[in-house]
């Protein structure tokens, strides 16, 4: 038992600081700050170039064969330098279902390109009405000689206005319900029939509506086994539950304490000695801890081929949410600034973290099915959602 | 990064899992209340060697660390084991540091219960978590290390966490052990461990509160299904099982840090105390209300971990005081992240 971080991390960290020190530059950080894409084509080639988008696979493939947890170190030096790194990260849920599944040709058609990072793939799975519920898809699928034509709606397709594929759950066998009937497929974006409209969130990121109109798509688009979709989005799904080597929760308690160290209130004494930003900061770097710790847990028991729950993926946002609040309660009505005022406090990273960190309880699976499963998988409490 | 047990240390979680499983059911606990002392059950303690863990081979122990004290202690918890062991633990260790050889060696034997003091400070004005049934006491009296040995009448304190609490008032007969810088340290440090250990002890405890209310979850049924089954009911225990989980690991840290003579060992140390008493006392809460008016009954198990919840951590210290001492802690830590928008993408 051991929690000293090893050399390789420490060097592996190094590494990344000096690349994001160089192509993270305040352009690609404003320039995400009012885009939202989530994904910046120069960052994304130079990463590529390193073997760091795909990063753990083999430098054969492109990659740079890193371990799952140098790899999420890498990707969150890129993301707290202000990089983003939501096109990276998702490009390759999509691209590990392709390497895992697809045929030779689409594997060698679509891979050494997502390698290099000048291939991009956006995930369309949720849908107006499915929610939570991946597999309630509605977007049809049907067979048309040795092309498919594909009808329906995707909702939250993050970056699918900058992306070149969507990675697309379709119902294929009509008549069928739940996770069977299914087929997923690598849809080229620029595909007539395609329209694809913007939603802004509040939290600084733009994602997008998608509009699939008579798209024709190729039969040799089709990843894994036509009507046996399931195991596709499995093998991609696979990997969302991935490491964290730094939770949200710690930067933002990195950033409260670094405020409170420096910082005085109006009358001019040090916010620091004020016993309620004490108590509130203290507990602060306890859940920040904890946050980190049950994230090391799933790299830990992930190294030793077992399934951890999804423990960090909840209480990781949870805290996150619930201080994000509490830490603009310290900060002062200031702290409402938005970083693009010259009066934003710690350069906005506050009133930042309070718009986006709601999210965070949602996208990565829910909270409130993250706990259903918990109760299930762990404490053996009966299911308390209908059976599909 | 590893958080791997050797063989030894899976073999020693295990053998005093059952240990205590098996001469601790709850019907055991119940007889040694309000006392909370089972006087046997330590003496078998003393056979199997529970003092010894942590103290260094060539003074008689097994040469272990405190993650070692911290998985038994974890055992312990779970059964509510009617021993004083944070104290006595810490207070063995604190020996071993000052070279107070010779009550060691009594400690260790068995023929002297030696416990440490809350605080820094005149004993006569603490309450002494083992002060009913400890034969001496360590306290730091300025800057002193002194064994203070224990005065005529001595009355035990009735208390709803069945803790052996006493106050000594006559703190005359006491017995100057060691001085010089570094005994204030060392003292300090024994009051971490005993943080860490009363942590990992709430951790077993929780977790056993928790199993105690999905097991009732799974059998109860209410308007035709398990109680387990209503989400109001699931969700809360699921976040009681997380965190406990995060508190142990917590406590894991704390242990490693302070047998690895880690700068943030005192921090971690406070964080992982106060952290344990939350989740312990939610953990408790929650099971507590699952099992309905029943869990408010003297028959049912789980009041006996809703009392102690609170008075182990109390015992020690006030969580939310506690936070303030932290706070002290991590201002002092290094190196500042810079500013900006940047750290929060």
């Amino acid at each position: 038992m051991d929690f000293e971080e090893p050399a390789h991390i420490a060097r592996i960290r190094a590494e990344a600081e000096a690349f994001a020190a160089q192509h993270v530059t305040p352009t690609v950080v404003e320039e995400e700050l009012r885009t939202g894409d989530g994904v910046n084509r120069p960052l994304m080639e130079a990463m590529g170039a390193r073997g760091w988008v795909a990063l753990t696979w083999p430098r054969e493939e492109g990659g740079a064969g890193l371990d799952p947890f140098e790899a999420a170190v890498v990707l969150g030096v890129i993301r707290a330098a202000g990089g983003p790194t939501v096109g990276a990260g998702t490009t390759m849920l999509a691209a590990n279902a392709v390497r895992a599944l697809a045929s030779d040709d689409l594997k060698a058609r679509i891979l050494p390109g997502v390698a290099a990072g000048t291939t991009l793939i956006c995930l369309g799975f949720t849908e107006p009405e499915g929610g939570s519920d991946v597999f309630a898809c509605k977007t049809r699928a049907v067979r048309d000689g040795d092309e498919w034509v594909i009808n329906g709606q995707k909702m939250f397709t993050t970056y699918a206005h900058r992306a070149d594929y969507c990675f697309l759950l379709t119902r294929s066998v009509p008549g069928s319900t739940g996770p069977t009937g299914l087929t997923m497929f690598l849809v080229p974006l620029d595909t007539p029939g395609i329209e694809i409209q913007p939603v802004h969130t509040m939290g600084y990121e733009r994602t997008n509506i998608v509009f699939y109109n008579e798209v024709r798509v190729p039969d040799n688009l089709v990843v894994g086994v036509p009507d046996h979709g399931l195991s596709v989005i499995r093998a991609a799904l696979q990997a969302e539950q991935s490491v964290a080597p730094s939770s949200r929760t710690r930067q933002l308690y990195e950033s409260a304490r670094a405020w409170a160290a420096s910082a005085t209130d109006p009358a001019g004494r040090p916010v620091a000695a004020d016993p309620t930003v004490r108590a509130r900061l203290a507990r602060l770097s306890i859940d920040a801890e904890v946050a980190d710790l049950l994230g090391i847990r799933v790299a830990f028991l992930e190294q030793l081929g077992g399934k951890p729950g999804p423990h960090a993926a909840l209480f990781g946002p949870e805290t996150y949410v619930a201080w994000s609040k509490e830490v603009l309660d310290m900060v002062g009505p200031q702290g409402a600034a938005d970083w693009s005022d010259p009066e934003c406090v710690a350069g906005g990273v506050f009133e930042y973290h309070y718009r986006s960190a709601v999210a965070s309880t949602i996208y990565g699976g829910s909270s409130e099915v993250l706990r259903s499963l918990i109760a299930e998988q762990s404490l053996g409490l009966s299911r308390s959602r209908p059976k599909a | 990064m590893n958080l791997r047990l050797t063989e030894e240390q899976q073999a020693l979680r295990e053998t005093f899992a059952a240990l205590f499983a098996k001469q601790c059911p709850p019907d055991v606990v119940r007889a040694a209340e309000p006392l909370g002392h089972d006087a046997a059950l330590w003496a078998r303690m003393a056979d199997v060697g529970l003092l010894h863990i942590g103290v260094p081979e060539d003074l008689g122990g097994a040469g272990a660390g405190l993650f070692e004290l911290v998985l038994v202690a974890e055992e312990a918890g779970r059964r509510l084991v009617p021993v004083p062991l944070a104290e006595t633990v810490a207070a063995t260790r604190l020996l071993v540091a000052c070279g107070a050889h010779d009550l060691l060696r009594r400690a260790l034997e068995g023929t002297r219960l030696v416990s440490l003091a809350p605080a820094p400070g005149p004993l006569a004005t603490q309450v002494l978590a083992d002060g009913a049934v400890a034969d001496a006491v360590l306290g730091l009296v300025d800057g002193r290390l002194v064994a203070v040995s224990r005065p005529a009448d001595v009355r035990a304190i009735s208390n709803m966490g069945s803790l052996p609490l006493a106050r000594w008032s006559d703190t005359a007969d006491a017995e100057v052990l060691a001085e010089g810088p570094g005994v204030a340290q060392a003292f300090s440090r024994a009051l971490c461990e005993v943080r860490v250990l009363r942590a990992v002890a709430l951790v077993g405890l929780a977790a056993e509160a928790i199993e105690l209310g999905a097991a009732y979850a799974r059998e109860r049924s209410a308007f035709g299904i398990p109680i387990g089954s209503y989400q109001a009911v699931a969700h809360p225990l699921a976040d009681a099982l997380v965190a406990k989980d995060g508190a142990q690991l917590l406590t894991w840290k704390a242990s490693w840090a302070l047998d690895s003579d880690h700068g943030d060992a005192p921090v971690l140390a406070r964080q992982s105390f106060i952290f344990a008493a939350e989740v312990a006392s939610h953990a408790a809460q929650h099971s507590l209300h699952i099992h309905g008016g029943y869990g408010f009954t003297q028959e049912c198990d789980i009041q006996l971990y809703y009392r102690r919840a609170q008075a182990w951590a109390a015992v020690v210290a006030d969580p939310g005081r506690e936070l303030l001492a932290l706070a002290d802690g991590i201002l002092l830590q290094e190196a500042m992240e810079p500013e900006g928008v940047a750290r929060g993408l």
